[in-house]
């Protein structure tokens, strides 16, 4: 019975660390892997854990280390629906740790990608599309008459979905993660949610692409011949695709992150000083 | 005005952390902000008047993704001061809250670029096996270079006034501004070409296209295109059968294969 309390009370110790760590993810957010340090410093309890503090062979260092690179990989999602990839991640290391054999590493990251592409869509729409238009237009009305639980109202209507998915979020995933990833393996299911996963995050970034990058020409010749509109009559958001199309291929050609960045910024500027892009 | 500037730097601080440290609870927001301000600077009312008035500006400001908008937080935390500590009307405030707005855009494309340089830093301390090192880099660095980013500027914007950073910000000639917006508008087509790169091969890049053309032909917002692609993966998922299940060898082999169709694109 206490023993049972006692593992009760590491778990939701567990649930809570990795409800604080996915809100802090965007401490280090950067462009060339997005919130990667965070989802690395949100595993680290689980992989401490496993490999010890200080691990005692150097097998186990190395495994450690191997962990903490595995986890420094590109990573982007809603902080609040992090959580449930840190607990699903977390079951898996678990897993592998107890059966290096079976288990490939390797699909802890399959899973992490395949799932960060629906999650972000879904929670960027549910927290910032939905939930805070909600709570901020009937907060600006009562802060325009004066009263000050028009923010505070705001803040209510923010705050608890928010906690409440990122708590339970994080403890679904991990529980779920640890009872089913086996079975999930085992008869290959695993794959084909990856690749159903990888079905749906590839139409929401697709949808990313046409909705929120919003480049757009303001080159016209007279008052007929205006450029935009002949672009967005063969298809709308075309130079949104060309750009990502673009920097695809030099990823593909393995340019270096940082001239990208550099042909971006100079490129950005030159392109907008002849009012080629805007 | 130094105690002045200091409250109100460290509510700046404090906004900023919001979605940083504790997942975007809408803190940060011009609402939320400018009360804040208005509490600490002894004028409620004004403060809530002048959140109302940025907040309806930038309703429709969504930070999703790579992309950087103009920095409300910060042009929200120097205009209510400035509206509250001069006695000039909510509505002025806008003028003062956009040009701050569109310098710390700047800022932080500048810092998301410097952390990148962690990256390799991280990696070192790993190799090195100094993991706390490397957790340092995210939980203690990050924070500390976010937090005087916003502290020092605001500090000083308030003590030595908000007319000389409005002058400054009139000083930065328009095509650089323009220029920098572009490349922000660029920097996320990057972030989601690393996003495919990471995911896409030859046979599944169809469902981009088909995610793509209808969200840009039936201006579907992005969740309305996710419940498509969830409801086309139930479908797909009855199409592909129990092959998987029934011959997990398979369902591996093909997976190599399609890793090999990637590095031949």
């Amino acid at each position: 019975m206490t023993e049972e309390k006692q593992t009760n009370k590491k778990l939701r110790h567990k649930f809570w660390q990795f409800f604080w760590r996915s809100w802090a993810i965007q401490t280090s957010w950067n462009y060339e892997a997005q919130m990667n340090m965070g989802f690395m410093y949100g595993m680290a309890p689980t992989i401490d854990e496993i490999y010890g503090k200080e691990p005692a062979t150097p097998e186990k260092l190395d495994k450690k280390k191997e962990a903490y690179h595995r986890h420094m990989a590109f990573f982007n999602c809603t902080p609040q629906l992090t959580s449930f990839v840190l607990g699903l991640s977390s079951a898996m290391e678990e897993e592998y740790a107890a059966n290096p054999d079976t288990f490939d590493p390797d699909s802890i990251n399959g899973v992490k990608t395949s799932l960060m592409g629906p999650l972000s869509g879904i929670g960027d729409s549910l927290f910032q599309g939905t939930i805070k238009i909600v709570a901020f237009g009937l907060g600006i009305n009562m802060a325009q008459q004066g009263n000050i639980f028009g923010p505070i109202l705001a803040m209510l209507i923010s705050i608890i979905p928010s906690a409440l998915v990122t708590y339970w979020g994080g403890k679904w995933g991990y529980l779920e993660g640890k009872k089913n990833i086996q079975k999930l393996i085992g008869n290959g299911t695993i794959n084909r949610i990856m690749s159903l996963m990888n079905v749906i995050g590839l139409m929401v970034i697709g949808a990313m692409i046409a909705t929120m990058i919003g480049i757009t020409t303001p080159v016209k010749f007279g008052k007929s011949f205006v450029l935009q509109k002949t672009l967005d009559s063969i298809f709308p958001q075309m130079l949104p695709l060309a750009f990502t199309m673009v920097m695809f291929y030099l990823i593909k050609k393995k340019v270096n992150t940082a001239w990208i960045m550099v042909i971006c910024i100079v490129g950005g500027i030159l392109l907008s000083v002849l009012g080629i892009f805007k | 005005m130094f105690w002045k500037a200091f409250v109100v730097a460290l509510i700046g601080v404090f906004a900023m952390f919001d979605s940083r440290l504790l997942g975007r609870e809408n803190f940060e927001q011009p609402l939320v902000v400018s009360t804040l301000v208005g509490l600490a600077l002894g004028d409620v009312s004004k403060g809530l008047l002048v959140g109302a008035t940025l907040q309806l500006v930038t309703m429709g400001v969504v930070q999703v993704g790579a992309a950087v908008p103009p920095d409300w937080v910060l042009g929200s935390v120097v205009a209510s001061a400035f509206a509250i500590l001069s006695h000039t009307r909510a509505q002025v405030a806008l003028t003062v809250a956009l040009p701050v707005a569109v310098l710390g855009q700047l800022v932080a494309i500048v810092v998301r670029m410097l952390f990148s340089s962690f990256n390799g830093l991280v990696n070192r301390a790993i190799d090195q096996g100094k993991f706390r090192k490397a957790r340092n880099y995210h939980i203690v660095y990050g924070p500390i270079i976010y937090g005087l980013l916003y502290f020092i500027p605001v500090f000083f914007a308030i003590y030595l006034g908000t007319d000389i950073v409005t002058s400054l910000v009139h000083m930065i000639p328009a095509w650089l501004t323009d220029g920098l917006t572009l490349a922000s508008k660029i920097l996320p087509a990057y972030g989601f070409a690393l996003l495919m790169s990471t995911m896409i091969t030859k046979k599944n890049a169809v469902y981009l296209f088909i995610g793509f053309f209808i969200a840009a032909y039936g201006n579907l917002s992005v969740i309305g295109v996710a419940i498509f692609a969830v409801l086309l993966a139930i479908v797909l998922n009855k199409f592909m059968g129990n092959d998987n299940s029934a011959n997990p060898e398979a369902a591996t082999a093909e997976k190599a294969d399609d890793l090999d169709d990637l590095e031949e694109l």
